[in-house]
């Protein structure tokens, strides 16, 4: 078999005009497909340049961003201090959750093959349903606001971390595992002193990637109603005050990029630290 | 015909790497430069081809073509021009692994091709045929198909010589190109620039003198930035002593290095391909 | 030795073994941390039963799912697909060319901090921000959700094209310019083939989540499934909307299923050589 993947021609490799055949019925075949969708979707994208004017329009009016919020409104610091709690929180209970069931789905520490299948098939399920959906639910339960959106972030830990603790799980040595129980120790026991330490330095580092995660959900679930600054966000939006909207959209680029900053050092810290026990 | 005068650079401190390097390559000549490690010799190439600044002195570049070149102060579309007739083959070989032997041996033209045609439709077919005649040349021509990166060393440094060939330079430029060979591929590849060397000059830089006393027709020996020896490629004894210093030893009888996987298979029953000229166990020569 | 450490040797010194200096020390951290974040979220723990009981409840009216309303759902979904196949090679295409100005190897300093700073900031940014924008400006429609998932696209492709190329070696791009290649040139005979397993694999896991991320913006105004399920529950068809879950559900599936796939055949052989 050639290179490329197409027969040799006696020439005893494929001639650049073939290839280039080949590569421009390839490009033309996308090309082809995405204008037939675009146009199926009634996607217009001159509208760039005919409703360009709207987008300036906007943009005028969001600058010069009213940061003067930051200092009048303290009520902000308060939504700031929700979305990062809600984050916070909701990584813990989701990561640990997670981290309990992930035993369940891990091939080589499950009960039972059958729990392992319904385990991962709920992580997957889970990552399936679209956050909002699980939010509104919990909204009947729980009420507006951030208990029902931390919530929500939990669930959705368990669905995206349960899967990627338990692939940690399953890909560890089984050698001290297997000296563990030599020794006489039941199977919570080779846990705690097997496969716990050599699983937690994926775990942490996960940790600390979901965090980055749910703060960004908390954000957008607050747009949907779950509080803290995203709900401040579309406040903003739909009394028409945009100068609001960019100082806010700012704020929220700031407290992103500042939190991976921070969750950044931390986990370095810990790392250099070794506080694993 | 490249004219190189008092080529200079210096530390940041002050301190020369390369003090007046002077040197001619000609018509006809395979010119091999010798030195210790960290004499000058890869830097002094570097210069020639302007992947690092001189600090003084010229490189003067005169193509078959007629035009000059000063190397040293070329910049943008003069320096591509310069690059487009000089032919450069690396230690490292590296070339494009991903891509087909045939395609790297054509990037060799890059410069020769507009860079909107190299976007739109590459290379056309008479230039994949005189590909392969590159190919024929350093007896890859069965290989062309192949992704590049299923080669071994030696048969990866062929195909570079094959783009260097392909380029139709006025001058061969080679950087230690058999430092990462075993002896016997090592034979190949200089067997292979020696006649080369008979109707473009190749300056090549190399770490073995026994090679370039066998091969080349004239030597240059740097020490300490300064052309120390210019002329016959046989040294004597006393002459390797004075360019090498305590180095010597290891030049002349390399200690055997941690085998490589290629080390390995040479000697493994299972792949078949025994050395016999080396007594069955490889020593790979480094620098 | 940090000094909360330091102090509560001194205070606590006869009374704790050595041992369990430190880790009590990160517990207390930690206890406080979550007290306060509980009590920032309005955390009622004599609320989450009777909370948990009631979201029980709720699910009841979900079930059994309408499957009448299926053949209606089919279209939606579509058109969810459809934005986020459109939207992934246009946000590829943007993402490559910030790649390659975020590049320290192919890009002069204060383009390459420029490009990633854009990349980070757009990072920061949740895409739903991104879509309320560009639906007041545009109202809404296909246009801004397109625009949003390929705009969005450039924070997470950006930034892993921009790796790619940094990783790649050098002196592959040396030797390819040591032929008097103009840069562009380079680029083409050298970056793109190094790259391009990479750029495969990650804008195909790109499209898996602008499918994702399609059905949320969906729900704000983008069309396709979103919509129906978010009009679904507005009007308390639970039913349906349980429907319009199920579907999505296979959709994401479907598109995970497919996404490995490829990736895992571009990986080992290459599709496109």
């Amino acid at each position: 078999m050639s290179a490329t993947g197409l027969p040799l021609p006696a020439l005893g490799y494929v001639p650049p005009s073939a290839m280039f055949r080949r590569r421009t019925a390839i490009i033309a075949g996308v090309v082809a497909f995405i204008t037939a969708a675009g146009v199926y979707l009634n996607f217009k994208p001159w509208m760039l340049f005919t409703d360009f004017h709207h987008l300036v329009r906007l943009a005028d009016e969001m600058v010069p961003p009213n940061v003067a919020l930051l200092w009048t409104k303290t009520a902000l610091y308060q939504s700031v201090a929700e979305t990062v709690a809600m984050a916070f929180l909701g990584t813990l209970v989701g990561g640990t959750v997670a981290f309990a069931l992930a035993f369940v789905a891990a091939k080589n520490t499950t009960p039972h093959p059958w729990l392992r299948h319904v385990a991962r098939l709920g992580f997957g399920l889970e990552r399936a349903t679209p956050n909002f959906v699980v939010l509104l639910i919990l909204f009947i339960a729980f009420g507006f606001g951030p208990y029902a959106a931390m919530i929500a972030l939990a669930i959705g830990s368990v669905g995206m971390f349960g899967k990627l603790f338990a692939d940690a799980i399953e890909q560890i040595d089984p050698g001290p595992c297997e000296a563990v129980a030599s020794v006489g120790a039941n199977p919570f026991q080779v846990i705690r002193y097997a496969v716990i330490p050599q699983v937690l330095p994926s775990v942490v580092a996960n940790g600390f990637y979901a965090f980055d995660v749910n703060m960004r959900a908390a954000i957008a679930l607050g747009v949907y109603g779950g509080g803290g600054i995203g709900f401040e966000l579309q406040l903003a939006m739909k009394v028409l005050r945009y100068p609001d909207v960019l100082a806010l959209i700012l704020l929220v680029i700031v407290l992103i990029t500042g939190m991976e900053r921070v969750s950044d050092l931390i986990r370095r810290s810990l790392l250099r630290s070794d506080t694993l026990k | 015909m490249l004219n190189v005068e008092q080529l200079t650079k210096k530390l940041p401190d002050g301190r020369a790497l390369l003090d007046g390097i002077s040197f001619r390559v000609s018509r006809g000549e395979f010119v091999g430069v010798l030195g210790a490690s960290g004499a000058g010799k890869s830097l002094t190439l570097r210069c020639i081809l302007g992947l690092t600044r001189a600090d003084g002195g010229t490189a003067t570049l005169q193509a078959n073509d007629g035009q000059t070149f000063e190397l040293t102060t070329c910049k943008g579309r003069c320096q591509r021009e310069a690059r487009r007739r000089m032919g450069v083959i690396f230690q490292g070989f590296n070339l494009v692994k991903r891509l087909r032997v045939i395609d790297n041996v054509m990037i060799g033209r890059l410069a020769q091709i507009h860079p909107l045609r190299s976007w739109l439709y590459g290379f056309t077919d008479a230039e994949a045929a005189e590909a392969l005649e590159a190919l024929r040349r350093v007896k890859m021509e069965k290989y062309a198909d192949r992704t590049t990166g299923s080669l071994s060393g030696g048969e990866m440094q062929r195909v570079a010589i094959a783009r260097a060939v392909f380029q139709k330079p006025s001058l061969y430029l080679a950087d230690e190109p058999i430092a990462s060979l075993d002896p016997s591929n090592s034979l190949a590849i200089m067997k292979l620039l020696q006649p080369l060397a008979k109707e473009t000059p190749v300056l090549g830089v190399f770490h073995q003198p026994e090679m370039t006393a066998r091969f080349c027709t004239r030597v240059i020996a740097i020490k300490h930035g300064k052309i120390v020896y210019d002329g016959n490629p046989g040294l004597s004894h006393a002459q390797l002593e004075d360019i090498y210093g305590d180095e010597l030893m290891q030049v002349l009888r390399p200690a055997p290095a941690a085998l490589t996987p290629e080390d390995v298979s040479a000697v493994s029953p299972f792949s078949g391909r025994i050395d016999e000229s080396t007594g069955g166990l490889l020593a790979k020569q480094t620098t | 030795m940090s000094s909360p450490t330091a102090y509560l040797h001194r205070r606590t010194g006869a009374l704790l073994p050595r041992r369990l200096r430190k880790p009590l020390l990160a517990f207390f951290v930690l206890g406080t941390l979550i007290a306060v974040s509980a009590r920032l979220c309005k955390v009622d723990l004599s609320e989450f039963f009777p909370g948990l009981l009631k979201g029980v409840e709720v699910l009841r009216f979900f079930f059994p799912p309408d499957w009448s309303s299926l053949q209606e759902m089919l279209v939606p979904a579509l058109v969810t697909v459809l934005l986020a196949a459109v939207a992934t090679p246009l946000g590829v295409v943007l993402s490559f060319f910030f790649g390659l100005a975020g590049a320290r190897n192919l890009s002069p300093p204060w383009l390459r901090s420029t490009a990633r700073t854009l990349i980070g900031v757009e990072r920061a940014l949740p895409e739903i921000i991104v879509l309320l924008l560009l639906v007041a400006a545009l109202g809404v429609g296909p246009f801004p959700g397109v625009i949003a998932l390929a705009i969005g696209s450039v924070g997470m492709l950006g930034k892993l094209f921009a790796d790619a190329i940094e990783e790649l070696d050098a002196k592959v791009l040396e030797s390819v310019g040591s032929v008097g290649a103009t840069r562009s040139q380079i680029i083409r005979f050298a970056v793109l083939p190094e790259v391009m397993p990479a750029l495969l694999s990650n804008s195909i896991f790109r499209f898996e989540v602008n499918i994702r991320a399609s059905v949320l913006l969906g729900a704000v105004g983008a069309g396709g499934i979103g919509f129906e399920l978010q009009k679904a529950m507005a009007l308390l068809e639970y039913e349906r909307a349980m429907m319009a879950v199920l579907v999505t559900l296979l959709l994401v599936f479907g598109a995970e299923r497919v996404s490995d796939f490829l990736r895992r055949r571009v990986l080992d052989g290459g599709k496109l050589a």
